[in-house]
C-alpha cells in the first residue's frame, strides 16, 4: 500500500470514529483493513458519497438493517424499535458526515475534494460494482455485537 | 428565545432540535429549505438562526445573503452547521453574514458554546 494510500485509509477511520462518538454516541473498533475484492460484507444498508478533485472516488458504508436501525435511533434520540422510515436518510446523513470530514481531512493534507450528495440502497440481494478501474480498501468496524464497514474505492489514475 | 432550524434533512432538522432540547431550548420552529426559512425568518420573531449550507434552490450561504438584505432580520444571529470545513468555505460564510460556524460531526458541548458565543456577541 503507498503511502498516500495509508494516509488515505488512516484519515477515514479516523474519520469514521470521529463520527461514531460524537454523533451516534458508540465507540468503534477497528479491524484490519482489507484490499481488494475478496470479501464483501454481508450488508442490506449501502450508502454511497463519491468525491472529486485531486484524487476521484467513493466512500461506501454498509451495514445491516439491525446495525442500521441502531445508528438511526441513536441518531435521532429514539429507540431501534421505533425506527421505520427515517433510516435511508440518517444513514444518509451519516455517510454524508464521514465523508465530509475526511474530505477536510484530505483537504488540509493537500488534497481538496468536493463530494456529491450521499445516496442510500436498503435491500436483501443486491451487490453495487463499480465501472471504472479501482483500487479497493474495505476498513471493517465493530461496534458493540454489530459490524459495520466502510470501504475506499479510488479510481487509479 | 426562539431558535429557527434550516435544513433540507429532516434527520439534520432532528438532531440539531433534539440538540438544541437539551440544551434547554424548547421554542424551535423548522424550515424545509432556504426559501421557506426567508419566509419564516422574516414572518415572526426569531432570535437564533440555524442554517444548513448544501440546500437545493437557495444554498444556506444565499439564506443569510437574502435575510441580511432584509431590515427585520439583518441582525439576528446565524449559526450556520455544515460539514464545508475548509478555510476558504468558512471565509465566504462569514462574508456572507454568517455570525458563527459549527462542523458536523458535533457534540451538544460544541453546539453550547457556539450559540452561547452567539449571544454573548
Amino acid at each position: 500500500m503507498s503511502d498516500t494510500m495509508r494516509q488515505s485509509i488512516d484519515l477515514l477511520i479516523e474519520s469514521t470514529r470521529e463520527v461514531f462518538v460524537m454523533m451516534v454516541g458508540r465507540e468503534l473498533h477497528f479491524g484490519m483493513p482489507i484490499e481488494g475484492e475478496a470479501l464483501r460484507p454481508k450488508s442490506n444498508v449501502v450508502a454511497t458519497v463519491s468525491f472529486a478533485g485531486s484524487d476521484s472516488g467513493v466512500v461506501v458504508f454498509y451495514s445491516t438493517l439491525a446495525a442500521a436501525n441502531e445508528i438511526a435511533g441513536a441518531l435521532l434520540g429514539m429507540s431501534p424499535a421505533d425506527v421505520n422510515g427515517e433510516m435511508p436518510d440518517a444513514i444518509g446523513e451519516i455517510s454524508n458526515m464521514i465523508a465530509g470530514a475526511f474530505r477536510t481531512k484530505m483537504t488540509e493534507a493537500g488534497h481538496p475534494w468536493v463530494i456529491s450528495i450521499p445516496t442510500v440502497t436498503v435491500g436483501s440481494d443486491f451487490y453495487t460494482k463499480y465501472v471504472s478501474d479501482v483500487r479497493r480498501i474495505l476498513c471493517p468496524f465493530q461496534m458493540d455485537d454489530q459490524e459495520v464497514f466502510v470501504e475506499l474505492i479510488l479510481t487509479k489514475s | 428565545m426562539r431558535f429557527l432550524v434550516v435544513d433540507d434533512s429532516s434527520t439534520m432538522r432532528r438532531i440539531i432540535i433534539n440538540t438544541l432540547n437539551k440544551l434547554g431550548h424548547s421554542d424551535v420552529i423548522e424550515a424545509a429549505n432556504g426559501r421557506e426559512g426567508i419566509d419564516k425568518a422574516g414572518g415572526g420573531p426569531v432570535d437564533v438562526i440555524i442554517t444548513d449550507w448544501n440546500m437545493p434552490e437557495v444554498s444556506g450561504v444565499d439564506f443569510v445573503r437574502t435575510i441580511r438584505a432584509q431590515e427585520k432580520t439583518a441582525k439576528t444571529p446565524v449559526l450556520m452547521v455544515t460539514t464545508n470545513a475548509a478555510k476558504d468555505d468558512i471565509v465566504e460564510a462569514l462574508r456572507a453574514g454568517v455570525n458563527n460556524y459549527v462542523v458536523k460531526p458535533f457534540t451538544p458541548d460544541t453546539m453550547k458554546e457556539k450559540i452561547e458565543a452567539l449571544l454573548a456577541g
